[in-house]
């Protein structure tokens, strides 16, 4: 878990030498990209380990709740 | 020798001078942003992972699910009980578009339609084995949930709104929510963060049958969110987040018992649970290759003295420019709350009491495809897709050694098809 972090760390630190311009970012661009780039198919697949699972679920919101946990 | 303010006006302009002739040297010619931005336009391209601006094109999905528990094995159910469980179909609607240059709108709407049984109290068997007691399968459940969503883009982020409600014959429950990112380093690094808040309300039915079920009670629940997220290269990015939740009010299950002591007694939780997950996820595209890994991993932990991980890999492969394939593998491990038991013998001082499997230490694997193919007809971008999941948990696939598996750990297909359309 340590090392995890700090991996983390030091690729975020490192990573501020070099910005990326904008004309160089089509990759980044691309849908498949995206943090979720099947919102719904997210949306369920939150749902229902929020109610099969014991954890909170990570990313912005807190959503809705519901009767099924 | 001190310098005139003249001086130090010329020497300042000077340096803005020298600045901006750089600027202008690291600009692209006008034939490569061009190129950039035909690139950009090209079916598939059209929505940027990270949008700085609202929709140009309004986009509508559906979904239609079918999610289908597993039968309880018949050496772990009580003779007699139930146990075919919970058989839910699922539809999904999504709307979004751009009000202005500056303001966008979504709408989300989910409906599900729910029947079968579910675990009730787990007892000791002849051996002492824990052996699950199943409710008798419902007929008729229902939830609808409604989300909308507003976020006003700024010149380097932008601030979101959200509101909602959902609805079950049981159960009613408002949430609100608001968010605000910022870009800086010419936008390779964004800073996240946002507040949430639920307000819960449960009537359980067939009280008159079951009087130990209270008729009224309410839950809240408040999150705080902060993420940073990182362009490390052209083709990679990466986010790490933090959420915490304070879970306050009634939060035992009014449907579940625990056996105490040779009897059925309610599942009793503590009125207060303090949650945090923390979320880290890895994008890299491949460009030889025409894919895209995505890498997430999530650990949480909170005062019940329960903790989790969660590792995500799905691999985006584009096939032949339009078909996407996508394979994608989860494993889950959580521990156990510090007042679960499969059963007591004798009741707890503290008076915590639950048997939920949910509340028990497992692991589980989930292993899934999906396939999407985009169209145009009538002038309009279309996809449609279709996907299959399959989730199997055990005690025997927790990181950790279990001593006893809770009878009623869940097993599940899930089935989904979908279309996308652009105007």
């Amino acid at each position: 878990m340590g090392r995890w972090l700090a991996f983390l760390i030091l690729a975020l630190a490192a990573s501020g030498c070099a910005p990326v311009r904008p004309w160089e970012r089509d990759a980044l661009a691309r849908p498949d990209m995206a943090w979720d780039p099947d919102p719904l198919g997210a949306q369920l697949g939150d749902h229902i380990h929020f109610s099969k699972e014991a954890s909170l679920g990570g990313g912005p919101g807190g959503g809705g709740g519901c009767g099924c946990n | 020798m001190r310098r005139g303010r003249a001086h130090r006006a010329a020497m300042r302009r000077a340096r803005q001078r020298r600045r901006h002739r750089r600027r202008l040297a690291r600009r692209p010619s006008a034939l490569v942003r061009a190129l950039t931005a035909s690139a950009l336009a090209l079916p598939g391209l059209a929505f940027p992972a990270a949008a700085d601006s609202p929709p140009t094109q309004a986009q509508s999905d559906y979904h239609y699910s079918r999610y289908s528990e597993d039968a309880v094995e018949s050496k772990k159910v009580a003779a007699g009980s139930e146990r075919n469980r919970y058989e839910i179909d699922i539809h999904q609607f999504r709307f979004e578009t751009g009000l202005s240059d500056r303001v966008g709108f979504g709408m989300d709407i989910t409906h599900e339609a729910m029947s079968g049984a579910t675990p009730w109290y787990v007892t000791p068997g002849p051996r002492g084995e824990p052996v699950q007691v199943m409710t008798a399968a419902t007929i008729d459940e229902a939830r609808t949930d409604a989300l909308l969503t507003g976020d006003y883009y700024l010149d380097r982020g932008k601030v979101t709104l959200t509101g909602g409600v959902s609805s079950e014959n049981d159960y009613l429950a408002f949430n609100a929510g608001l968010g605000g990112e910022r870009q800086f380093n010419d936008k390779n690094t964004t800073l996240s963060a946002g507040v949430a808040a639920s307000f819960d309300r449960i009537t359980p039915e067939d009280t008159n049958k079951y009087p130990t079920r209270p008729k009224e009670e309410n839950k809240q629940s408040y999150d705080v969110y902060l993420a940073a997220s990182q362009v490390l290269g052209p083709a990679t990015i990466v986010q790490t987040s933090v959420k915490y939740q304070l879970a306050t009010g009634f939060l035992s299950d009014p449907y579940k018992l625990a056996y105490v002591a040779g009897a059925p007694e309610t599942d009793e939780r503590p009125d207060l649970r303090n949650q945090v997950s923390w979320l880290t996820r890895f994008r890299h595209h491949f460009r030889a290759a025409k894919a895209s890994l995505h890498f997430d991993y999530m650990f949480y932990a909170d005062d019940w003295k329960m903790y989790s991980h969660t590792f995500t890999l799905a691999w985006y492969q584009t096939l032949f420019d339009r078909l996407q394939l996508v394979p994608s593998v989860r494993y889950y491990s959580q521990s156990q709350a510090e007042f679960y038991e499969p059963y007591y013998l004798v009741p707890r001082s503290d008076g915590y009491r639950s048997s939920d499997y949910r509340l028990s230490p497992y692991g589980a694997y989930e292993y899934g495809i999906k396939a999407e193919f985009p169209f145009e007809l009538w002038s309009l971008n279309w996809a449609l897709s279709a996907a299959y999941e399959r989730y199997v948990s055990g005690a025997d696939l927790a990181l950790e050694k279990v001593d006893v598996e809770n009878p009623g750990l869940v097993s599940y297909n899930l089935f989904t098809v979908g279309v996308t359309g652009r105007f």
